[in-house]
């Protein structure tokens, strides 16, 4: 028994190396008085550890399907490609929280620690197999979550931030256990293989429970995806925390939750019914809603970060379209628009944080005249707003573009409408970002610090994929598409 | 592979290559950069007229012989699929001859010339993607990618409200590309995914008159709810009325030669999706609608030739005569008869050369006077006597403004001759009145030369030199185009001939 829980170990090497660089960067903190010493240690050490995981991940993306531990997890494709892009997204933040002055003046070292705690929430999330490690998940996710965001303890903006965060997190998670133990009530068993089995052959009246119990589980996930109505959190968590922090959060929590979205979208409403009807009917509105919400919400904003926060809501609902395809259509879009939406989101908040560095806001005028200052770094973001926009021949595009499709193919033309012109509304925000980069003069002839050659060098190292995935597609959609779930 | 078949790829990529060659050269060395950017288009335009020479005007379809196609994403069964027939050939021409002279009538442009001649370039490449296109994806890439270096162009080198132009330009484009998207995805799933889903020659001749489409709560014939939004798509292109708005303000934002292929080129680029997917994919709902193509055509003609006679900018009357002759295009193709389609294939030519022309001119005074105005706001005249003042320059605006209005022996007379004959029968409330808006056409123009050009010189137009010789030389091409082709159209409706015919007969069957 106990030889073959340790033997379950072996599919469970990323997560315990995040864990690992965890406990390390904790050792290495407490180890050195000096916080100025310890900082690159800590580093260094987390960029390792998380590049580690990112190779063991990359070469068990081909194995077969496994659960582990007792059925509580799952190893698929899908889920490691899923934590792909998480860890990926860490490492970004991680290095973006490097040279951004939001964390490190003065020394904040515990964003390293606590973003390597969010991940592994974020992973588990990704690979949970029954609602208890769902639900564990996602309270480690939520609770160093709350610490990140007041992670500038003498702001105001940020510990309120945190408040608010935790407040809205507790009650969501408190409606979604409520909702877990209904459907614990009716179908007698945690496992997901078993509910979906037990959820073929229920009677009027159980189905009347159950309808209402998922509709409180939804408010868990849709928190964590920040989907509308449960958003009116996001701005303020987004604005208040520091620049890195809400660019890791607009990935890593993100991406966790559109992964259980998926997860137990197909799991459970697969086959035809009341229940399927109306839990696709709740999905179709809600990212109807998100889509439209987010980008309306965005246009009016001075801040870019906050643009970009409420344009991130708006990806989030393109996201959720893919959940309600129910297919390896919808599964291999969201992939490739979680690739992609990775990429541009990472530079995006790069180049707005080196920005912020030197103007202490984030204002769009601060942008004025990037071209004639550096012309890489506006060219860059150029590209990145044009693909989150979903202009070809970006990879912003080649996501939409199946997205689209996947949801045309089943039929939902009306909400492949709303969709398309969510596009258009975000387009508009977007070039607001360029048309003040590229047609307005600089403001001042002060030097932008931030863009040293190594971090312009690691920008458009992020911009390269953005182009080359909108061109030649074929391999990654091919790698999407193999990334299948595994029910079991 | 023919010896010939790579033309169309040299033709497509060759001011990318270009454009490429521009960002290398130093920025320091801007005369280096005229000249590379000048040599370049020169050796596409030669390349144009390579194709045509070897062009076979007896075949309607494709022609064999330059169809390159290459898997792009073969998952999706998109192509690289490249192929020209009659209809593309008088565009492809059209672009190559347009954009040399731009290159050259852009000499005098000062800020960052780098970045002008490369956006100026690969816009070139991308609207030779649009025409040379046969997949309907490569299609859209193009369709879409256009509009970056035209944004920045109108952005960075246009007049003083240049962002809120290029913006509105750039939205409104991408709107009617975006409801294009949603057409050709489900054209893509109709076809069952299959080889040709994106083919635009496989999915032409009425493949989807059955189908219908489950859209808002009903459920709508698929070949007409996707006709609407490819309709749209290509409108605002046009542009249709209603929707035009984003034109004037592009225009007149727009530096000369941004305007000259907005005018020239862009524009077509409307009614050659007509021509080359709209009605070819959905022939039963193009004939189910052509009625009312052909009366919005003809609000094009009256309204935008009334718009024009109100204007007191002289950019902005040449915009609004632009949204006036291209409703007669649009006239001409509802007619989808052989005369009627002849002429609006024509039209899209012989406008591009002169409306080309116009624009040219304008620009060429706006050097000279850094003000557009006809008639100032404060009711005084912003130009007179410009006859005696630049004798040369008002006689090539002569030609130029008579072969827009379609005086007999220059070129716009025999494409709208055509298209009222095409369309006499059909439409004859129609062809009346827009033989009404023709009069206006003519009417705004002469009235603006009256203003403009006879009376006394007045104090500020004194200063004004004569065109040079190489404003002369860039408007000698079109001068001669116009008048040639006014007299012997048969060069150009020789091409387009078999092709035209091949999809008249088509849309004759439903």
């Amino acid at each position: 028994m106990q030889l073959n829980y340790l033997a379950n170990l072996s599919h469970y090497v990323p997560e315990l190396i995040v864990c690992l660089t965890m406990v390390m960067t904790m050792i290495v903190e407490a180890t050195y008085e000096n916080g100025e010493k310890s900082k690159p240690l800590m580093y260094w050490c987390s960029i390792v550890g998380l590049f580690c995981a990112f190779v063991v991940l990359c070469l068990s993306l081909n194995q077969p399907p496994t659960t582990a531990f007792f059925n509580a997890v799952v190893i698929d494709p899908f889920s490691t490609l899923m934590k792909i892009i998480m860890v990926l997204g860490t490492l970004g933040a991680i290095w973006l929280s490097h040279s951004s002055n939001d964390i490190y003046n003065p020394v904040k070292p515990e964003f390293i620690m606590l973003g390597l705690g969010v991940l592994v929430g974020g992973m588990l999330l990704a690979s949970a197999n029954n609602m208890l490690t769902l639900y564990l998940g996602i309270e480690t996710l939520s609770i160093l979550s709350y610490a990140l965001a007041s992670l500038r303890k003498n702001d105001e903006r940020s510990s309120e931030a945190g408040l608010k965060y935790s407040l809205y997190g507790g009650i969501s998670a408190g409606l979604m256990l409520f909702g877990m133990s209904h459907m614990f009530g009716v179908l007698g068993t945690i496992q997901f293989n078993g509910m979906a089995q037990n959820i073929a052959n229920l009677t009027q009246n159980e189905i009347l429970i159950l309808i209402p119990s998922f509709l409180l589980f939804f408010v868990g996930i849709g928190y964590k995806i920040a989907c509308v109505p449960f958003h009116m959190w996001s701005p303020d968590v987004y604005e208040g925390s520091p620049l890195p922090v809400t660019a890791f959060f607009s990935i890593v929590p993100k991406m966790a939750g559109i992964a259980v979205l998926l997860r137990i979208t197909i799991s459970f409403f697969s086959n035809d019914g009341v229940m399927q009807y109306s839990w696709l009917g709740l999905l179709q509105v809600i990212a109807a809603l998100t889509m439209t919400v987010g980008n309306i919400s965005a246009i009016n904003q001075r801040s870019i970060k906050r643009m970009l926060a409420f344009s991130s809501i708006g990806h989030a609902g393109f996201m959720m379209l893919g959940a309600i395809v129910l297919g390896v259509d919808g599964v291999r879009s969201v992939l490739f628009y979680g690739i992609g939406y990775m990429f541009m989101t990472l530079a995006a908040f790069a180049i707005t944080s080196f920005i912020q560095n030197k103007y202490g806001n984030d204002h769009f005028e601060r942008f004025s005249g990037l071209i004639y200052r550096k012309p890489m770094m506006a060219i860059a973001m150029t590209i990145i707003m044009f693909s989150l926009a979903g202009i070809p021949p970006f990879s912003g595009f080649v996501a939409k573009f199946h997205i689209l499709s996947a949801i045309i193919k089943q039929g939902y033309m009306t909400l492949a409408i709303i969709a398309a012109i969510n596009s258009v509304i975000s387009l508009y925000y977007y070039l607001k970002v360029v048309r003040l980069m590229v047609f307005k003069e600089k403001e001042d002839d002060g030097e932008i610090i931030g863009f040293s050659f190594v971090n312009q060098s690691v920008i458009v190292m992020l911009v390269i994929p953005v182009v080359v995935l909108g061109l030649f597609w074929a391999k990654i959609m091919a790698v999407a598409d193999g990334a299948k779930l595994f029910i079991q | 592979m023919h010896g010939s078949s790579n033309l169309l790829n040299w033709i497509l990529w060759m001011p990318l290559i270009g454009a490429i060659g521009v960002l290398l050269l130093p920025k320091a060395k801007e005369s280096a950069v005229r000249w590379w950017s000048l040599l370049n288009t020169a050796i596409t335009f030669a390349l144009t007229l390579v194709l045509y020479s070897k062009f076979d005007s007896n075949v309607p379809g494709m022609q064999e012989a330059f169809t390159v196609k290459i898997p792009w994403i073969s998952q999706f069964n998109i192509f690289y699929s490249l192929g020209i027939d009659g209809i593309s050939l008088p565009m492809i021409l059209l672009t190559g001859l347009l954009f040399f002279l731009c290159i050259l009538s852009s000499w005098t442009i000062t800020k960052s010339i780098k970045g002008y001649f490369a956006l100026m370039l690969m816009l070139q490449s991308t609207v030779f993607g649009v025409f040379l296109s046969l997949d309907f994806f490569l299609f859209y890439v193009y369709w879409e990618v256009m509009l970056i270096p035209m944004f920045f162009l109108i952005g960075i080198w246009g007049g003083e409200n240049r962002e809120y132009a290029a913006v509105k330009f750039f939205l409104y484009t991408f709107f009617g590309s975006i409801l294009m998207l949603v057409g050709m995805v489900a054209l893509y799933y109709a076809t069952g995914q299959s080889a040709e889903s994106f083919d635009i020659l496989a999915l032409s001749g009425g493949k989807f008159t059955e189908l219908t489409v489950s859209m808002f709560g009903s459920t709508l014939p698929f070949a007409k709810i996707f006709f609407v939004f490819m309709f749209i798509g290509f409108a605002i292109k046009v542009p249709v009325f209603p929707f035009h708005t984003w034109l004037p303000h592009a225009h007149v934002q727009a530096p000369t030669a941004i305007s000259v292929i907005l005018a020239g080129v862009l524009l077509k680029m409307g009614t050659y999706g007509f021509l080359r997917i709209a009605f070819p994919i959905f022939p039963g709902a193009a004939v189910y609608f052509a009625d009312a193509i052909a009366w919005l055509g003809l609000i094009n003609i009256v309204y935008g030739a009334l718009c024009a006679m109100a204007q007191t900018d002289v950019k902005k009357l040449v915009a609004y005569s632009s949204v006036s002759h291209m409703g007669f295009v649009m006239v001409g193709l509802a007619a989808m008869t052989t005369e009627g389609m002849n002429g609006a294939v024509l039209q899209m030519f012989n406008h591009g050369t002169s409306a080309a022309m116009l624009f040219l001119m304008v620009g060429v005074l706006y050097e000279r006077s850094h003000h557009r105005w006809i008639v100032r706001p404060d009711g005084s005249k912003g130009f007179g006597g410009l006859y005696t003042q630049m004798p040369i320059f008002a006689i090539i605006f002569i030609i130029s403004m008579f072969a827009a209005m379609g005086l007999p022996g220059l070129s716009g007379f025999i494409s709208e001759a055509l298209i009222f004959l095409g369309i006499y029968k059909k439409y004859t409330t129609i062809t009346v009145i827009s033989l009404v808006g023709l009069l206006l056409g003519a009417a705004y123009l002469l009235w603006m030369f009256k203003r403009m050009f006879f009376g006394e010189v007045i104090e500020s137009c004194k200063s004004y030199t004569d065109m040079n010789n190489r404003e002369i030389l860039f408007m000698v091409p079109l001068c001669i185009a116009v008048i040639v082709f006014g007299v012997w159209p048969s060069p150009i409706l020789n091409i387009m001939k078999a092709s035209v015919g091949q999809l008249v007969s088509m849309l004759s069957k439903f």
